[in-house]
């Protein structure tokens, strides 16, 4: 794994998260594997690193832990998206898309600079 | 998706989280746990996908990454929420505290209204007498290194405790030989004043003669130019003038172009040099302006004449107990050369911030204490008022108890209560403060330096804020303990009737008895005070003051070049004053008696070497004593027979008279003082007068002829057959009519100058009754509260006494004595803290002692008179009870 697809992990790992528990309560493990499972396992995320994320972003009010019960019938702890993190998913996805659209836009260019 | 529950981590938490504690405690084994489900959920699948056991458990944690780490990361994440959550749920619990104890407050607002009015008098009081000792006593002077800045006297004996200002030969020598000094000011204050002509009408302003070294000592930037230096206070330069700051903006309108060029100061000019900063001014009397004080050779042989002002810089480095004893040395060592000079060789020393505010600070510290123990008394009542309620309040904080508030709970939210209601006292206090500086700004004495600085600044806002603080434990913290102690199985038992159990209350017994003892000190303090000043208003002067006018006449010595020329205008300008209708005498004197005191001199009979007696000395018209209404015992005043160049004579008063020679042989004999070098013949005796104030007892005086001893500034004392302010614009015209150059300085009556000093004690007695009023409303409030509670308590009781054929007077008398057995223990401890607290104001009295028992006997029974009072209304309700309605009840 290169150095700077790590970087960008780290630097979209909380996108990724909130943008899992969008869908709904989802235990540490469920994230892990719905991330992999959506990028292909592109991002060849080395699993632990998702939960000191998840507890920051648990200290910063955006996502919310509680204990639950799997169908499995174990305890798990499940995570869920507070309104705050809901806003806060919305923005980064904007500037994310704002970014990747004008970084497309640089890319693509066919003008040669004067 | 909906969230469970409306919590986004910005508003409060839910109360219900708190509880989550109880399964939530070990954040660490969350941990463990949560990880643990993770790799062995990973590992099931991969077993699911065919792996064996071990190879997916391995699978699992190699996935993972660094277990331990984040395990170690998780623990510092978790235990940073734990911190956050504490903090939160804290101030959370302090905000539910705070709402509850609004609510409650909001629900009494009677009680709320009278504590929060209560308090506002109280800690306003304090922090308006605060503002002014900040402003006054705490403040360090402007000057730079105003810390080591010494005002000097030369010692003369205990007979003299402040010391005597300094000749100008003993000033000399100390500039020459006391190296551990910078610099010595030098200055005459108060006595000098000049007409200020040219601009606008002629005016006579205040005008301090400093030496050049008084800008060095005492130094403050100036305004613009600058200070005069050593080169202008040399005999035959030009004259130089530095303006103050309100003088400058008063008659020059604050130009800067002023600088460099001259007025016009009695009849010479003057080049400005330069406005002083407005720092200098620390009371309304300050200079107006500063002239060199120049020191002739001549001047420096004299070590007799005690005039001059002294401050003294100590050298950077040099502690200040070395630079004295070496100006001691100094001093011995003149006092062998001069042995008979009014000066016993040692130095009277205390910092010029001590000198300046000394007299004032025994003022404010009375009136602090005095407040203090307002805002005392006033803490004590709400003490008793909560404890009064917190009794009626005890079947609430017991069902507290029972679901799980602990006793610190309790007591901390009765004292989130308790400084809620101080808060509010605290802020509406801020008011009280202002008013309340304000009127002491206005009304203060103004011989209080620096008073008009005080206002309510940031530090008075912290002093209020700390005061509020305080008060608010002070009356808080009993209540609460007390109310937090109670046995809730028994007080839940009880019956509906909570105030059964409420009777026992020798707690707040004790706290009435406490109350009244110092309203008692603030009584016997202030009536002390009252005795004083009036005592001190009732002191005969020796003269008659009423009807007289008095103002300064000042010759310029440029118009006014000889003695002979100065006299003959005084005589010119008594005669047309006399002439004026409706004045009956008038007369000059180099100094009016009380309006411009000041020890400066000695006397002796001649042909005796030691004995001199100290004693002012004068020159005066022949008229003066008749004007001023002294009587005259022996012999006769001066007549035009005592003419300049002859004999020179002497008047002198009684007491000088019989210290040197006994009444009745005084006539005739010659003695020595400061006036002429030869010795002068007594001609006549007078009374004696109290010649530097009421206070201060009886000061010997030495009346040469002005005729014989002139000098150019002279004081005009006009007595009436009319009353003299209809006189003052008549006798203004007749000076003018000789003089048109020549202004009256300060005209006002003898009385006004009497007032003047006896300002200080009154306002300061008039302030200590009105403290004293507010005690004593206090502590009887406080009676009657406790007693009215009694009452209430026991109506049954009285019910069934009455029913059983006790008499209504009995009940009467029954009520009246457990009120009054408090009053009179509170009389009786007051007594006793009195006799120690009226010791600090010792110095303060006039013509009465600090345990003068006729003051205590008065506050006593005025205290209990009062208190008498205030139980009669509980005590009569006592006796209106109905038997028959009370006892169903």
């Amino acid at each position: 794994m290169a150095e700077s697809s790590v970087d960008l992990l780290h630097g979209s790992l909380g996108v990724l998260v909130l943008k899992t528990l969008s869908w709904g309560p989802m235990h540490g493990f469920g994230i892990a594997r719905w991330i992999q499972r959506v990028t292909d396992d592109a991002l060849q995320l080395e699993e632990g690193s998702l939960y000191p994320a998840l507890y920051r972003m648990e200290n910063r009010g955006w996502i919310k832990a509680e204990w639950g019960v799997t169908e499995n019938n174990r305890r798990a702890k499940y995570y869920r998206l507070t309104p705050a993190g809901r806003r806060q998913l919305a923005e980064e996805a904007e500037s994310f898309l704002r970014y990747s659209s004008i970084m497309t836009k640089v890319i693509r260019a066919t003008e040669q600079p004067v | 998706m909906q969230p469970l529950e409306p919590n986004d981590g910005q508003t409060r938490p839910p109360a219900w989280r708190r509880y989550l504690r109880f399964w939530r405690s070990a954040p660490r084994a969350d941990v463990a746990e949560e990880l643990q489900f993770h790799l062995d959920s990973a590992a099931a699948e991969y077993v699911a996908a065919g792996m064996s056991r071990e190879a997916a458990q391995a699978e699992a944690t190699r996935r993972f990454g660094d277990v331990s780490a984040i395990t170690r990361t998780l623990y510092t994440l978790s235990e940073e929420r734990e911190r956050a959550m504490q903090l939160r749920d804290w101030v959370d619990t302090v905000r539910q505290d705070v709402r509850v104890a609004f609510r409650r407050l909001r629900q009494s607002p009677g009680f709320t209204a009278v504590v929060i009015f209560t308090l506002a008098l109280g800690i306003g009081a304090n922090s308006a007498i605060f503002s002014v000792v900040h402003a006054v006593l705490l403040e360090p002077l402007p000057y730079r290194n105003a810390e080591r800045l010494l005002n000097l006297r030369e010692g003369n004996g205990p007979d003299v405790p402040g010391g005597m200002f300094v000749t100008f030969g003993n000033y000399g020598a100390w500039t020459q030989e006391a190296r551990s000094f910078e610099a010595f000011a030098g200055y005459f204050t108060g006595a000098s004043s000049l007409a200020l002509t040219g601009v606008g009408e002629p005016q006579q302003i205040r005008v301090t003669r400093a030496t050049a070294s008084y800008w060095k000592a005492m130094y403050i930037p100036p305004v613009v130019g600058r200070y005069f230096d050593p080169a202008d206070d040399k005999v035959g330069t030009p004259k130089v003038v530095v303006l103050s700051h309100a003088l400058w903006q008063s008659a020059f309108g604050g130009d800067s172009g002023i600088v460099g060029k001259s007025i016009t100061l009695g009849a010479d000019a003057y080049v400005v040099r330069g406005v002083a900063s407005p720092r200098y001014a620390l009371t309304p009397q300050a200079a107006a302006a500063w002239v060199p004080l120049v020191i002739t050779p001549e001047m420096l042989s004299d070590h007799s004449d005690h005039e001059l002002n002294v401050v003294g810089l100590v050298r950077a480095g040099v502690p200040i107990h070395s630079a004295l004893a070496e100006l001691t040395r100094v001093q011995q060592d003149l006092h062998r050369r001069y042995p008979n000079a009014s000066f016993d060789g040692t130095i009277v020393a205390t910092s010029l911030l001590d000198a300046l505010v000394g007299p004032a600070s025994r003022l404010l510290k009375i009136l602090f204490g005095a407040v203090a123990v307002v805002l005392l008394i006033a803490c004590v009542n709400i003490a008793n008022l909560l404890l009064a309620r917190a009794a009626a309040r005890r079947k609430e904080i017991a069902v507290r108890g029972a679901l799980g508030a602990g006793r610190g709970r309790i007591v901390a939210q009765l004292l989130v209560e308790s400084l809620l209601l101080a808060g509010a006292g605290a802020g509406v206090g801020l008011g009280v403060a202002a008013l309340g500086t304000r009127f002491l700004v206005h009304n203060g004495p103004q011989s209080l330096p620096r008073l008009r600085d005080a206002s309510v600044d940031g530090t008075v806002l912290l002093f209020t804020i700390g005061v509020g603080l305080v008060s608010g434990v002070a009356f808080g913290l009993l209540p609460a303990l007390r109310a937090s102690r109670l046995n809730l199985q028994s007080t839940l038992r009880e019956s509906g009737r909570t105030d059964a159990a409420a009777a026992r209350q020798p707690l707040r017994a004790a706290l009435v008895v406490m109350q009244v003892s110092l309203a008692l000190v603030l009584l016997v303090g202030a009536g002390l005070l009252v005795r004083s000043a009036m005592l001190l208003q009732r002191v005969p002067p020796g003269f008659d003051p009423s009807n007289v006018f008095v103002g300064g006449l000042a010759l310029p010595n440029a118009r006014y070049s000889t003695d002979t020329a100065a006299a003959a205008r005084f005589d010119e300008i008594l005669r047309a004053v006399s002439a004026v209708p409706g004045v009956k005498s008038a007369a000059v004197v180099n100094r009016i008696a009380i309006g411009a005191g000041g020890a400066d001199c000695s006397a002796r009979a001649e042909g005796t070497a030691g004995n001199s007696i100290g004693a002012d000395m004068r020159t005066a018209s022949s008229a003066y004593f008749m004007t001023l209404g002294i009587p005259m015992v022996f012999g006769r005043s001066f007549t035009a027979a005592d003419r300049a160049g002859g004999p020179p004579v002497v008047v002198i008063n009684r007491r000088l008279a019989r210290a040197l020679f006994g009444v009745e042989n005084a006539v005739g004999k010659r003695i020595l003082s400061c006036g002429p070098t030869e010795p002068a013949e007594v001609v006549g005796v007078t009374g004696d007068i109290h010649a530097n104030g009421l206070a201060s007892g009886v000061r010997d005086q030495v009346y040469y002829a002005s005729t014989q001893v002139v000098q150019r500034g002279m004081t005009l004392v006009v007595r009436g057959a009319v009353p003299v302010t209809t006189l003052a614009p008549s006798i203004r015209q007749a000076v003018n009519a000789l003089d048109p150059l020549l202004p009256i300085g300060s005209p006002r009556t003898m009385e006004e100058i009497i007032r003047q000093t006896l300002a200080t004690p009154r306002f300061q007695s008039g302030l200590l009754a009105v403290l004293s009023a507010a005690g004593l409303l206090l502590a009887v409030i406080g009676i009657y509260g406790v007693i009215a509670i009694l009452v209430v308590q026991r109506t049954q009781e009285f019910a069934v006494r009455m029913a059983l054929g006790a008499h209504r007077s009995q009940v009467l008398v029954l009520v009246m004595r457990e009120g009054m057995a408090l009053a009179l223990l509170g009389i009786a401890a007051g007594v006793v803290a009195s006799i120690f607290a009226t010791r600090l104001m010792e110095e303060m009295l006039f013509g009465v002692e600090s345990r003068d028992p006729l003051t205590f006997a008065a506050a006593a029974l005025l205290l209990a008179a009062t208190a008498l009072a205030s139980n009669l209304v509980p005590a009569w309700r006592a006796t209106r009870v109905d038997p028959l309605v009370a006892m169903r009840a």
